[in-house]
């Protein structure tokens, strides 16, 4: 039983470590702003293409969140993101369970697949980015 | 499989091994505050190994769960001696020295142009691996789950053995463990290490699932969190802690009707539990009960 479980663990790992093509890194901008309804807030996502900082068009983009403080707990469900008018340009409606910190969690698939996380500030009237250096009392300069 | 069911069981099975973490030392007798700060390390040395050395992940995680029960190892040492209400501040304090340090930690390198590595405050950013090695959500998922019943087996050979009835003995009386000419401290030493060891695996798997750790994550809540886990479902068996998982992130948190209100009706739960059943739901009694009844 027991080397039944290692030799399936060593090929799980085996088939993790196959392919070790490199992949094309993604940056994003995120801006949310509240949409009217509590704890709704519509977030427009900037995808770049992390080196030449070229959008990303044409990628299946959904958009979830964790709390920082509380990771794993809160599984706010993801939402397919819808293209915006411009390219690299993506819209989403983003339901939370409570204000404060997220860890806003965008997962790309498609021609580029990758997972980019932006820490944003929920508040009732607002959504601002957080830079956690900068968010701690003490540590304004 | 849906990628929020992909997530939502991931998250269970990564939280599992914190929750086991906390039963390893339950069992001993010993509460303990501060295992998130070995799922940290375990975390940030993974993540490390994998993003700036280049290691492959299993070596990383094996380096994660080594560099977790080694510091679980060196805080046990001076603190097992500690018991009760001292052990469990002395493990708290501990947790929030080491997530003060993540918060101090810089080690960046630049990879591909860009500056990777821990940042502080700011955290870990670009733990890319399972992105650039095309692993699946889903291939990662079965690798959680082959860990997990790995340590799973592994806990119930434990059970069996003549070191897991150890165990059981100190938790219940160290003193006359003691007087039968058990090894006391050497015996807790060893099961801080083990139980740092696991949570250094979950942190490990936590860091690539996700791809961006930072000190906040490891605060107390986490620590709390794995030890109602053990709690709840009960200290009976090795199933106890998981099944409390599974009650708090696969049925208060998916059940969409209980959002929001998640966090008093866990508590809550704690406190009944506590108060009805203080070894939980699968303690001692119906684990025998259980297995009366399978044998049957």
């Amino acid at each position: 039983m027991l080397r039944l479980l290692f030799a399936g663990l060593i090929a799980a790992v085996c088939l993790a470590e196959a392919a070790a093509a490199q992949s094309m890194r993604a940056k994003a901008d995120v801006e949310c702003k509240p949409a009217g309804e509590l704890l709704h807030y519509d977030c427009v996502i900037k995808l770049m293409n992390a080196r030449t900082s070229e959008p990303l068009a044409g990628v299946t983009l959904m958009v979830g969140a964790d709390m920082p403080s509380m990771p794993m707990m809160h599984n706010v469900r993801p939402v397919k993101a819808a293209p915006g008018a411009d390219s690299g340009i993506y819209q989403a409606r983003l339901v939370l369970e409570m204000h404060g910190d997220w860890a806003v969690q965008l997962n790309l698939s498609g021609p580029v697949r990758d997972r980019v996380v932006a820490n944003i500030r929920f508040d009732p009237d607002r959504a601002t980015p957080v830079v956690p250096s900068r968010a701690r009392p003490g540590h304004k300069h | 499989m849906d990628d929020y069911l992909v997530g939502v069981l991931s998250n269970i099975g990564i939280i599992s091994f914190v929750a086991l973490s906390a039963y390893l030392l339950l069992l001993t007798g010993e509460i303990s505050f501060g295992q998130q700060a070995f799922f940290a390390i375990g975390a940030y040395a993974a993540g490390i190994a994998t993003a700036l050395w280049g290691w492959p992940l299993s070596a990383a995680l094996g380096w994660g769960a080594a560099t977790a029960g080694a510091a679980a190892i060196l805080v046990g040492i001076p603190t097992l001696r500690l018991h009760g209400l001292y052990f469990a501040i002395a493990t708290l304090a501990f947790a929030e020295m080491v997530r003060l340090l993540f918060e101090l930690f810089r080690y960046q390198l630049t990879i591909d142009g860009e500056l990777v590595g821990p940042n502080g405050s700011d955290g870990f950013r670009g733990i890319r691996y399972i992105f650039e090695n095309d692993v699946s959500s889903l291939q990662f998922l079965v690798l959680i789950y082959l860990l997990l019943i790995i340590a799973l087996v592994a806990f119930m050979l434990l059970e069996r053995s003549r070191l897991g009835v150890t165990f059981r003995m100190i938790g219940e009386d160290a003193t006359l463990a003691e007087l039968n000419g058990v090894a006391v401290a050497r015996i807790k030493v060893l099961a801080a290490g083990l139980a740092g060891a696991l949570a250094g695996i979950g942190g490990g798997l936590y860091a690539h699932l996700t791809t961006y750790v930072e000190p906040r994550i490891f605060d107390v809540m986490l620590g709390v969190h794995s030890l109602a886990y053990g709690l709840i479902g009960g200290l009976g068996t090795a199933l106890g802690p998981l099944l409390g998982v599974v009650i708090d992130i696969g049925l208060l948190e998916s059940v969409r009707v209980f959002a929001g209100y998640r966090m008093i009706i866990f508590g809550g739960l704690v406190a009944v539990l506590l108060i009805v059943r203080p070894r939980g739901l699968l303690d001692e009694r119906a684990v025998h009960y259980l297995s009366r009844v399978w044998r049957r």
